[in-house]
């Protein structure tokens, strides 16, 4: 797990080689002036700010972002800075919208946003423009002691700033959760005034260091810490605030891993701040905003009670449950079940026979006092046995649900993963983009793994209802394969901030639903045009972001019939441009126009068909989809078509019939001849009979 | 049907016709003797056809019978100046007679066995045109329609959602 703001050889993990060098330091020293790099040339966002790619600003680079200069062409006075947004990592993009609506004061000023094409990606990407804080980051003027920060000024200078934009962002946006000291800015050259800086240019807690996360969140992926509340908000800021008035990180050199298992041992504040000098009006309070039981954590209220002089309730620090006699796993002994939890997700078949094993039931009950816990990881081993061959018996469904029982408040931990259930949704993205890992995405949602955790919850999770709500609606679209559906959709419908990751337009960081089509445009002039313009994720980003109903569009497109499906294709984009009012698509419509073979032959009429053939290139150079798709799928002309058909056929089967009759009556028809001839023959010898005698009779008179 | 025509036995004249038959035969025979001797023995290449085409229409017997008349004719017209028995006679013993009557009955005949082939011929030429005009209208149909035109498969078309119907649902 990478805890620490993406190194850049962590970063190689994550994102691909050629984004590496994105995440580099971001600490560099304040006193950098602009370097030109040389790289690239200037990008206008919007018709105003210039976004000079040689000249990155690496004191404001974020650990998923990096900074680069930016010039407002209508106010050139103006200080700002754009973060270029990694285009594999999610970003926060209601929180975006909302920050650059509302100026709230206490945090760094969103100017704008938009995606842009970034030469040194060689891809469009998302940039966030922000106004400069002229102060720099507070930790690196601290630690070149060019301000001072003391106990006695906390409160005013740092705490009551802090807990009032924090408490101000919950309430209208959502957690901050990239609170730490390197994220602290002085907004002006004075040292004055300080601001929070950026929490938008990838998911949830992703940037944070493991001190900066609770302990439940800390033992998760970094994707899949989740959107938090106002209680991991407040953990952060004890944490910042500690780290800042120490001057350093006292546990910057125990490994992460070390940390966590000291933390679920001893508690997050002793072993954070526990062998530190902490000032003595500080201990309190950051005993109460460490404290690992979020309902016993201070609360802004505290936090206010506190900066106002009043009184404050001291930290009710809970027990950590311990065993009385230690297990031995794999060599090792465990006296807490979260630390052993934590290690059995690590090892899957050895914790399934561990657990598996008489000694675990009796070190619960007896050693650890936990009979009802006893009883659960008995009744999953049982249950395990008599499904051996179903999920229910998989060592990872085993070792998911005994990590649940034994770390109830603990992340989510199955196979690879551990996640937070609000932090399902960059987590996976990460797994199914990243990590190529859709199989298991799709079995946590078809297990019901999320349900498990949330009834194991007491008190219950926050925002329950809603993401049992929200796992319920994705586990329907898994259960449709078709396009459209399954799990791209529900990358999709659970990720709103997520770009299209179609290999089509992935370059083109398509995030809005406008954006489609323009994108497929553009990929005309590059994509294998025997191939068709769309696939499982673009159709499950627009089912997801668009706001119609599509589904007899994407009923047809998943048709088998190769006919049905071009024309499902062909009237889901014409319905797109028409309803957000595009503007022509030449290269999509040329794309799309040579791959109607299929549903120019369904029409039955060859004279129809080379009509719709001729026709065809000059709606082509207009652009239109709608008036392709009326071309080709006119609902009068397919009546036409089919009336006309119907006719033809009940003439083809009347001529067919009479030949049938003419040819098939064989012998038959012969006697038919036979029998005319013999008539006739009758006919012709009573004409010579009447003619003979009426002669004879004639010249008998005579 | 042919078949059945000719195997279904014709039913034959009733006991009152025949009687009619007889009393009218008697009382021609008492009216004019010669006459009814030249027509007996005269026309009885027509008996013959009559007896030999079993079929429901007799056309044998209209053509046969026919010409044979017509052979016949000439002789009952002789009578007309001597209508003895022996007249009569003399017209059925005379070689050149039977062979003037007997040479119509088998030109009768004759007719009868060679017309029918070439009506035959006529009408099948006919009916080639007429499949071969059928046949092109077939193609035509084709040309126009496709091959799906000419099997039991209606070709189903496309079922696609329409724009016009989601601007209804609007």
């Amino acid at each position: 797990m990478a805890e620490q703001p993406l190194e850049a050889d962590e970063v190689a993990g994550v994102v691909p080689p050629e984004m590496a060098e994105m995440f580099e330091p971001a600490d560099a020293p304040a006193e950098n002036a602009p370097q030109r790099s040389g790289a690239g040339g200037p990008v206008i966002l919007k018709d105003r700010y210039m976004l000079d790619t040689a000249t990155p600003l690496t004191e404001f680079d974020s650990p998923s972002a990096k900074a680069y200069m930016v010039e407002d062409r209508r106010d050139l006075g103006r200080k700002l800075f754009a973060l270029i947004c990694s285009p594999e990592i999610p970003t926060r993009l209601s929180t975006i919208r909302k920050q650059k609506e509302d100026e709230s004061p206490g945090r760094l000023d969103l100017v704008d946003w938009d995606v842009i094409y970034w030469p040194p990606l060689g891809q469009r990407t998302m940039a966030v423009i922000y106004g400069r804080p002229l102060g720099g980051r507070v930790q690196n003027r601290l630690a070149r002691k060019e301000t001072k920060i003391t106990e006695y000024d906390v409160p005013r200078k740092l705490a009551e700033p802090l807990a009032s934009v924090l408490q101000n962002m919950a309430a209208k946006e959502a957690p901050h959760r990239a609170i730490r000291a390197d994220n602290i800015f002085f907004l002006d050259e004075d040292m004055t005034e300080i601001a929070v800086g950026e929490n938008v240019t990838s998911p949830p807690g992703f940037d944070q260091p493991t001190i900066y996360e609770p302990i439940e969140r800390a033992m998760a992926d970094p994707t899949g810490r989740g959107v938090g509340t106002t209680h991991d908000d407040i953990f952060a800021l004890g944490v910042t605030i500690g780290i800042l008035v120490l001057g350093h990180n006292p546990v910057a050199k125990i490994k992460d891993d070390d940390l966590i298992l000291a933390r679920l041992d001893q508690g997050s504040y002793t072993v954070i701040f526990g062998n530190s000098r902490i000032p003595l009006p500080l201990l309190e309070p950051l005993r109460g905003m460490l404290n690992d039981d979020p309902a016993a954590r201070w609360d802004y209220n505290e936090i206010s009670n506190w900066l106002t002089g009043q009184r404050t309730t001291a930290a009710k620090k809970k027990p950590i449950k311990k065993a009385e006699l230690p297990f031995s796993f794999r060599g090792k002994e465990y006296v807490s079940p979260r630390a052993l939890a934590r290690h059995f997700s690590e090892k899957i078949p050895d914790a399934v026979k561990a657990a598996s094993d008489d000694t675990f039931e009796v070190w619960l009950k007896r050693s650890l006092g936990a009979a009802e816990m006893a009883s659960a990881v008995n009744s999953l081993i049982q249950n395990a046995k008599f499904h051996k061959d179903g999920y229910q018996g998989k060592d990872e469904f085993v070792v998911c649900n005994l990590c649940m029982i034994l770390d109830p408040s603990g992340p989510i931990r199955y196979k690879s993963v551990a996640f937070m259930p609000d932090g399902f949704a960059p987590m996976i993205a990460s797994e199914m983009l990243h990590n190529n890992q859709s199989q298991m995405v799709g079995e946590i949602l078809s297990h019901d793994i999320t349900s498990t955790w949330f009834n194991l919850q007491s008190p219950p999770f926050p925002g329950t209802s809603e993401l049992r709500a929200n796992f319920s609606t994705l586990k329907g679209f898994l259960s449709i394969k078709e396009i459209g559906y399954g799990l791209e959709r529900a990358l999709y419908e659970i990720n709103p901030s997520l770009p299209c990751h179609s290999p089509l337009i992935a370059h083109d960081y398509v995030l809005l639903i406008e954006h489609v089509l323009p994108s497929l445009d553009a990929a005309a002039g590059h994509a294998d045009t025997n191939q068709r313009p769309i696939d499982r994720h673009i159709a499950a980003f627009i089912a997801a972001r668009f706001d119609q109903d599509i589904h007899p569009h994407l009923k047809a497109l998943g048709s088998d019939a190769r006919d049905t499906s071009i024309i499902g294709l062909l009237s889901l984009y014409a319905f797109l441009q028409w309803k957000l009012r595009e503007q022509q698509v030449l290269g999509l419509a040329s794309w799309v126009g040579g791959l109607l073979g299929p549903a120019i032959n369904s029409y039955h009429n060859r004279i129809t068909r080379g009509d719709i053939e001729k026709e065809i290139p000059r709606l082509v150079r207009k652009g239109s989809l709608p008036e392709l798709f009326d071309l080709v799928d006119n609902a009068e002309r397919r009546k036409d078509d089919r009336d006309g058909y119907a006719e033809a056929r009940a003439e083809w089967l009347a001529a067919e019939e009479e030949v049938r009759d003419i040819e098939g009556a064989g012998d038959e028809r012969i006697t038919k001849a036979e029998r005319a001839g013999q008539q006739a023959a009758a006919v012709l010898a009573i004409v010579i009979t009447l003619t003979v005698v009426t002669l004879l009779l004639i010249l008998q008179t005579w | 049907m042919a078949r059945a025509a000719t195997r279904s036995p014709a039913k034959g004249p009733g006991i009152t016709a025949w009687l009619w038959a007889g009393g009218l035969v008697t009382m021609w025979g008492i009216v004019s003797p010669s006459s009814l001797l030249i027509i007996s023995l005269g026309m009885l290449p027509a008996l013959v056809a009559y007896f030999c085409d079993r079929t429901e229409q007799k056309y044998a017997l209209f053509c046969v019978g026919g010409l044979n008349f017509s052979g016949v004719f000439p002789f009952l017209l002789k009578l007309s100046d001597d209508h003895s028995f022996s007249a009569a006679m003399n017209i059925m013993s005379n070689v050149f007679s039977l062979a003037i009557i007997f040479a119509a009955a088998g030109f009768g005949w004759m007719m009868f066995i060679s017309i029918p082939p070439v009506v035959a011929s006529f009408l099948t030429v006919l009916a080639e045109a007429r499949v071969k005009t059928l046949k092109s209208i077939q193609k035509k149909i084709v040309d126009e329609w496709g091959n799906g035109v000419s099997t039991t498969d209606q070709g189903a078309a496309a079922v696609v959602p329409h724009m016009a119907d989601d601007e209804d649902a609007d």
